[in-house]
């Protein structure tokens, strides 16, 4: 035998020595990127639908990205699995569709939970990992994550999680650009979508669970109040974020204010823990005795003003500042 | 009258109602239990007007103040470490020599059995010198550290520590805690890793393992030492010379921490990205420190424990050394081979081929650098001490060797910045059971080795300097 013989048979054990080999390995590549395709033109169908209007080729090749010959050729696809249906240029989504298409957004909304609860990623990367990881889980696998989440209601975003039957809760919001000018609101959804709005608001410091006034509201600008900082925004940026009238238990936080505002030595009873904090971080104030109704104050300053220690229940415990922002007290005497 | 109530039933029910907590029920579960334990409390729990809670606060005060708490902070890790170095040197001396005397006794033994002198000197020059050497070199001032440095640990005052220090931390995005593991390191990195599991958040916690290795532990001091005494204040008069040597060591010790920030948050910018998160920290109240507790803590469960693995290293690692100095190779022997073939290598970074066939040697324990050096350069057969006086070391270093003050400074910087030794690299692997950490561990410590010290030697030359 000569050497370029073999060389030519360890090539072709290399491409097609089934399932290791380069060809084998391409073609599980290749069902798991239309898995994916498939995946994403459903959560597209059905988030089209619950804002009541439907889909087309159209809006489908622009959401996806794709040259309009090959979402032709994935239209054809899903109508042949059963997926979806076409009704002139309309796209509808199949019982069956409409199924897939809610595990997939619950398997999205469920690890954006972990990422920011338990991971405790920067909210502004959450999406894009938790798109990359949504795809390829069972139900099974999906409950597990749920019950060790402790069953949320809620993406990060405000978004409902639907259940594992696929029902999704729903819940009542506007976007603040509907919202009487007066009059106290929540925030109840920031849309991650498009990221630069998203970012902005994020940076313009705004949060969910958040409850804002809007002050001045014109074609040019908007501009909300928290009571403390006011926001601009530019009014399609304003757009994304959802609010919903106050409830009871929030009524009362609007009167308190933030840990970390709180003077030397000033007294203060805990209000609540911010919404946005959950997982990790909750259990841990949780643990060390930062429960509502629990008497602290400011004892120990850094020399740069960050940490600071506060006396509760007898004992001193640090916080930076980031931390005590989220904890919410009413001042005492 | 009994029912009969299937535990299936019993699950489905609660599955049902589930969709009826409101949100906040967990805080509410917590705040009952806190109530409740409050309520016992009181019960059980008389308490006087504390005179001592006064006392704490007054010293929190005091150590946490700008202008009182820094220094105190510096003043109390300088001590330790001085402690540290000029008491392990004596101890040192007397273990070594009843140590080495032991050696002589059992090569004289052997050869009088008329041994084969190549096992003689294996067992006696390689394996047994190799473990008496790090036992001796590393007792001492292990004993010392750890015990000194679990007072302040005992004391309460080492959380007050990383709360003046968090600022620094949080802006690298690292937790205030690493401080503390970082001071841990001066003892030992070994044990600076396994200290790291007081950080709570796993983010902070990989980020302060992987930078541990940028604060020189006690087995590099004695290099830096060596270097100070005879490169740095050998140019000053006389009576200033330990004042100078001593304060040469600080500005490495201080690079060293410069590079833990540096590289803390660069990883914190890129592999291990994220907000640093949910920092709590508990100042407790201030204790008369537990002796025995002390001695429990620092000496078995420190000392001991890190000195076990360093000679389960360094046997093997006393072999190899004794087989390259003794086996011939051309006119010489093989590390002086070695050595030489390595010599291109490492003057590009400022050094010597002998300087990197010591660290490649001394993966296992950094205390057999020098003495590794000391025999290629003077062609002995096993480790030795240098020639006993600064102006002789100067003399072998630059006169023999063509040593320059790049060279020293070089040193300086490879021994603070280069891979963990053997040790920590497997607590590392233990501390994250990941091969991948421990890898990326090595890598980045020696890139950065590599890195630094590649450009001071490029720019010293092109500037004429060297």
């Amino acid at each position: 035998m000569t050497p370029s013989l073999l060389l030519l048979i360890a090539l072709a054990i290399v491409i097609f020595v089934p399932r290791y080999g380069i060809l084998s390995l391409y073609k599980d590549w290749r069902v798991a990127r239309q898995r994916e395709q498939v995946e994403d033109a459903l959560k597209h169908l059905l988030d089209r639908e619950s804002q009541g209007r439907h889909a087309s080729p159209e809006s489908l090749a622009g959401t996806l990205d794709l040259h309009r010959v090959k979402v032709t050729r994935l239209i054809a696809d899903m109508e042949s699995q059963n997926l979806l249906e076409t009704r002139g240029s309309e796209l509808h989504l199949t019982v069956e569709g409409e199924r897939w298409a809610l595990h997939v957004v619950r398997a999205h909304r469920l690890w954006e939970r972990y990422l920011v609860d338990e991971a405790r990623m920067p909210l502004k990367n959450i999406h894009k990992e938790a798109h990359h990881r949504e795809h390829n889980l069972t139900d099974a696998q999906l409950d597990e994550l749920d019950a060790a989440l402790g069953h949320p209601t809620r993406d990060p975003h405000g978004d409902p999680i639907p259940t594992r039957e696929g029902k999704m809760p729903s819940v009542q919001s506007m976007p603040v650009t509907a919202w009487q000018v007066e009059g106290l609101a929540r925030i109840v959804h920031i849309e991650d979508e498009p990221a630069i709005a998203y970012e902005q608001i994020l940076a313009a410091g705004l949060r969910l669970g958040q409850v804002i006034r809007i002050i001045e509201k014109t074609s040019q600008r908007f501009v909300l109040s928290d009571g403390e900082h006011e926001y601009r925004l530019a009014p399609t940026v304003a757009a994304n974020i959802s609010v919903a009238p106050l409830p009871e238990s929030v009524v009362a936080r609007a009167r308190a204010v933030s840990l970390a505002e709180l003077t030397y030595n000033q007294r203060a009873e805990i209000v609540t823990l911010d919404d946005a904090v959950q997982g990790f971080t909750r259990r841990r104030f949780l643990d060390l005795g930062l429960t509502p109704g629990t008497l602290i104050y400011p004892e120990l300053q850094n020399f740069f003003g960050d940490p600071r220690a506060y006396r509760v229940r007898g004992t001193l415990i640090a916080l930076r500042k980031d931390q005590a922002s989220q904890i919410w007290v009413k001042p005492v005497n | 009258m009994t029912t009969n109530i299937q535990p299936n039933e019993v699950l489905a029910k609660a599955e049902t109602l589930r969709g009826n907590l409101s949100t906040g029920f967990r805080d509410e579960i917590v705040k009952s239990l806190y109530t409740e334990a409050e309520n016992i409390a009181r019960r059980a729990v008389k308490t006087a007007k504390d005179k001592k809670y006064d006392l704490d606060q007054r010293i929190d005060r005091l150590v946490t103040s700008p202008i009182v708490g820094l220094p105190i902070m510096v003043v109390l890790l300088s001590i330790i470490i001085w402690l540290t170095v000029s008491g392990a040197n004596v101890a040192s001396d007397a273990i070594a020599n009843i140590l080495f005397a032991f050696g002589d006794w059992g090569n004289a033994l052997f050869s009088s059995l008329n041994i084969p002198w190549w096992i003689t000197g294996f067992i006696w020059d390689g394996v047994y010198r190799g473990l008496a050497w790090v036992i001796s070199v590393m007792l001492p001032p292990m004993a010392i550290f750890f015990p000194a440095f679990t007072i302040l640990e005992d004391l309460g005052y080492l959380p007050r520590v990383a709360f003046n220090l968090d600022w620094l931390y949080r802006k690298a995005g690292a937790h205030g805690k690493q401080s503390l593991t970082m001071a841990m390191g001066f003892g030992c990195n070994a044990a600076g890793v396994v200290a790291t599991r007081i950080i709570d958040s796993p983010r902070e916690r990989l980020i302060a393992i992987l930078t541990n290795n940028f604060v020189p532990c006690n087995g590099r001091f004695p290099t830096l030492i060596m270097l100070a005494a005879v490169f740095v204040a050998a140019s000053f008069p006389p009576a200033l010379t330990s004042l100078i040597a001593a304060s040469t060591v600080v500005g490495v010790v201080l690079i060293g921490v410069f590079f833990t920030l540096l590289m803390s948050w660069l990883l914190s910018k890129t592999v291990l990205k994220g907000e640093a998160s949910a920092f709590t920290l508990e100042l407790p109240p201030y204790r008369r420190p537990n002796i025995s507790r002390i001695l429990y803590t620092s000496l078995i469960d420190r000392t001991i424990f890190v000195l076990w693995r360093a000679m389960q290293t360094a046997a093997p690692a006393g072999a190899l050394i004794w087989i390259l100095a003794n086996v011939p190779f051309g006119t010489s022997n093989l590390a002086a081979a070695i050595a030489d073939w390595l010599n291109p290598f490492g003057l590009l970074l400022g050094l010597d081929g002998v300087i990197i066939l010591a660290y490649i040697i001394a993966i296992p324990a950094n205390e057999i650098v020098v003495p590794t050096m000391m025999m290629v350069y003077m062609g002995a057969g096993m480790m030795i001490d240098g020639p006993s006086t600064t102006d002789a070391i100067h003399s072998l270093l630059v006169g023999a060797h063509g040593w320059t003050m790049l060279t020293a400074v070089n040193l300086m910087l490879f021994a603070l910045l280069h891979n963990p030794c053997a040790t920590t690299i497997m607590t590392i692997y233990k501390e994250t059971k990941s091969l991948k950490w421990a890898t990326i561990s090595v890598v980045i410590t020696l890139g950065t080795a590599f890195l630094v010290t590649f450009l001071t030697a490029t720019i010293a030359r092109s500037l004429g300097w060297a």
